[in-house]
């Protein structure tokens, strides 16, 4: 049996591969910048994780993973970024929808509003959440001169206002990845399904939607892995009634100059961001196999 | 050959440096220095008065960074790399970082202190440069006619103060306040009994709408009505009932506390650093700063060149003085980690 497969394989090992070639190629192209991320990130994040068991014992972690505090905010932190990702889907898939059949002019103006939070800074645009949301601000007191509520609505200081300040700049990290999946779809596809008799849910369901799903995963990864990072909009948003993993790492890092324990609190982020992407990666992946 | 000789020549002239008596080459001034300090409105005074004296005196242009960063400064120590020649040290880092080793030893032949407080005079590593105060704040139109909390007691009060509060998301100066509203002394503070602080938290906690995280917060929130009461810093407050909000200041039971400046150990132009420090100690400098920020130096003289006007919004006068405790910075440098782990553990356990 082994020879046969050898010998099947043997013709194909002769030739020159054009793939491989490819491959190298390509490969050659990307070293520069595989370079650069080599020398500024995998080695200074190697070296930070080493900080962590720096003394030789896993002592940073045993306090990492056994006290209550940092398991409840790490976990509120995963709550909070599968809570943004969510809505950021929910909102991002028929932007990306409108986007693709949208006019020159509509899509100008729409890739406009989307992108006008990456050119504002974080503190800008969270204070001009608050002055938006506070209890007198904008929107409370519109609602109370048209007489739809009696109390201010606790919009700010507390997850709503979180979520609201987050999904506000995360939103184009979800749009973009889906936008471009649905463009790559051939419309000859929609057609056929359209002439077969399909109605408009049908082909949405069955074409459109398992082959956008590439796109949902890679925007749901990236939103997911970055909102887990969020520190200055929850500290700010949150009234203090947030706490993310980041704030804490943060406050190890430059309040108290314990290192290795934030070293500790990253690994552990790091690890638990990792273990959540393969899985994601898997669940959608398989979903768009199974759909092809 | 003529190669050779420049050669020569070239060796020659590098000799004859090597052999220059040392004070000439101690003396070669640098084009510039770098102060880090915490930026916004502060820079922008710098700029016009400790900057522009210093680059007056000596003729070297100075640069500035921000923001304070203890993290940073720890790093660019270790690593040898100082950008900073002189650096702010935020909150109660000053005593950590000469704990740590991250500071050059200052030079009093060069910084004038004589006549300083004799508290401050025998500093060996860390320059006293400021006083602010955390302090609490109310709306005038809400409590007008002088009916205002008048100490922590009275903030916790909610029945004869009503309205919502801010109060800062840190453990430092709320663990006082907290205990000074329970009735302890402002003498017997220290060692801080944390429970108990804690307990008189649990009372407020409903009450407290804002955590704030920046200094900016509380005054904001005031204008914005967003609250009635706030702690806050001194200078924040002193800046938005200047421009007109309807904002001012109770000293009674504000938290004292000395700013300084530091000079990074194996910073490059440390003589020049100590001679920047030497500028602020200049009590028209300091006059100027304390009038615009309300954080005053600590030169004795500083209070013969501010406006009268200007007195009643200073923490160190001594009226205000008498109603203010000075935060215990050494309790803090060792508990510091401690208390912050129960505050945080403290603000996840109910809503």
């Amino acid at each position: 049996m082994s020879s046969v497969a050898e010998a099947r394989a043997a013709p194909s090992r002769a030739r020159p591969d054009p793939e491989r070639a490819r491959e190298r190629t390509l490969l050659l192209l990307a070293a520069p910048a595989l370079l650069v991320l080599g020398v500024l990130f995998v080695w200074p994040l190697l070296r930070l994780l080493s900080m962590s068991v720096a003394d030789g014992t896993l002592a940073q972690f045993e306090k990492a993973a056994l006290d209550s505090l940092y398991i409840a905010v790490l976990w509120d932190s995963m709550e909070i970024a599968l809570f943004v990702t969510a809505i950021c889907l929910v909102l991002a898939y028929p932007v990306s929808l409108w986007l693709v059949q949208a006019g020159r002019l509509g899509f100008i103006l729409g890739m406009f509003f989307l992108l006008l939070p990456f050119w504002t800074s974080v503190l800008v645009r969270t204070y001009a959440w608050m002055v938006l949301l506070g209890r007198s601000g904008v929107i409370n007191r519109m609602l109370r001169d048209w007489g739809l509520i009696e109390a201010p609505l606790p919009l700010l200081h507390n997850l709503t206002g979180v979520l609201i300040g987050m999904v506000h700049v995360l939103l184009p990290y979800m749009v973009f990845p889906i936008y471009a999946a649905l463009l790559r779809i051939d419309p000859d596809l929609k057609r056929a399904a359209e002439g077969l008799g399909a109605p408009a849910w049908r082909v949405f369901l069955r074409v459109t939607l398992p082959l956008s799903l590439p796109g949902v995963f890679a925007g749901c990864a990236l939103v997911f892995v970055i909102s887990l990072g969020f520190f200055i909009t929850p500290a700010l948003l949150g009234g203090g009634r947030v706490i993310m993993i980041a704030m804490l790492i943060e406050q190890q890092v430059r309040e108290f100059l314990d290192w290795p324990f934030a070293a500790a609190l990253a690994t552990v982020l790091l690890a638990a961001t990792l273990v959540i992407y393969a899985a994601l990666g898997r669940l959608t992946g398989g979903q768009a196999h199974a759909a092809r | 050959m003529s190669i050779r000789m420049t050669r020569r020549g070239v060796l020659g002239t590098s000799l004859a440096a090597a052999a220059l008596p040392m004070p000439a080459l101690a003396q070669a001034k640098p084009d510039r220095i770098v102060v880090n300090i915490s930026g916004g409105a502060m820079t922008n005074l710098f700029r016009r008065t400790y900057f522009a004296e210093f680059e007056k005196r000596h003729g070297i242009r100075v640069v500035d960074t921000s923001p304070v960063d203890f993290g940073k400064l720890r790093a660019m120590v270790e690593s040898g790399n100082v950008e900073w020649t002189v650096t702010e040290l935020g909150g109660q880092d000053f005593v950590r970082a000469q704990q740590m080793n991250l500071l050059e030893p200052l030079d009093l032949s060069i910084i004038d202190l004589s006549r300083y407080p004799e508290a401050v005079r025998n500093t060996t590593h860390t320059f006293p440069s400021s006083v602010y105060s955390t302090v609490m704040a109310y709306r005038t139109d809400v409590f007008p006619n002088n009916m205002h909390p008048k100490g922590w007691a009275e903030f916790w009060d909610v029945r004869r103060f009503p309205g919502p509060r801010t109060l800062r998301n840190h453990p430092v100066d709320n663990l006082e306040f907290a205990l000074l509203a329970d009735g302890v002394a402002p003498d017997k503070l220290y060692p801080i009994d944390l429970e108990r602080a804690f307990a008189k938290l649990d009372e407020i906690r409903p009450h407290v709408t804002v955590w704030w995280t920046t200094g900016a917060q509380p005054a904001q929130l005031l204008v914005d009505r967003e609250v009635v009461l706030a702690s806050g810093w001194n200078g924040r407050f002193y800046d938005i009932a200047r421009r007109g909000a309807p904002v001012a200041v109770e000293w009674q039971g504000g938290s004292a506390k000395q700013n300084a400046f530091g000079i990074p150990r194996g910073a490059r132009n440390a003589v020049w650093g100590n001679h920047f420090l030497q500028v602020m100690t200049d009590p028209k400098l300091q006059a100027v700063y304390a009038t615009e920020l309300a954080y005053p130096g600590l030169h004795p003289d500083v209070m013969n060149h501010v406006e009268e006007s200007v007195k009643p919004h200073l923490p160190t006068t001594p009226e205000n003085l008498a109603k203010q405790f000075w935060l215990g910075v050494d309790w803090w440098t060792e508990h510091g980690q401690r208390a912050q782990e129960a505050w945080n553990r403290w603000m996840l356990r109910r809503g």
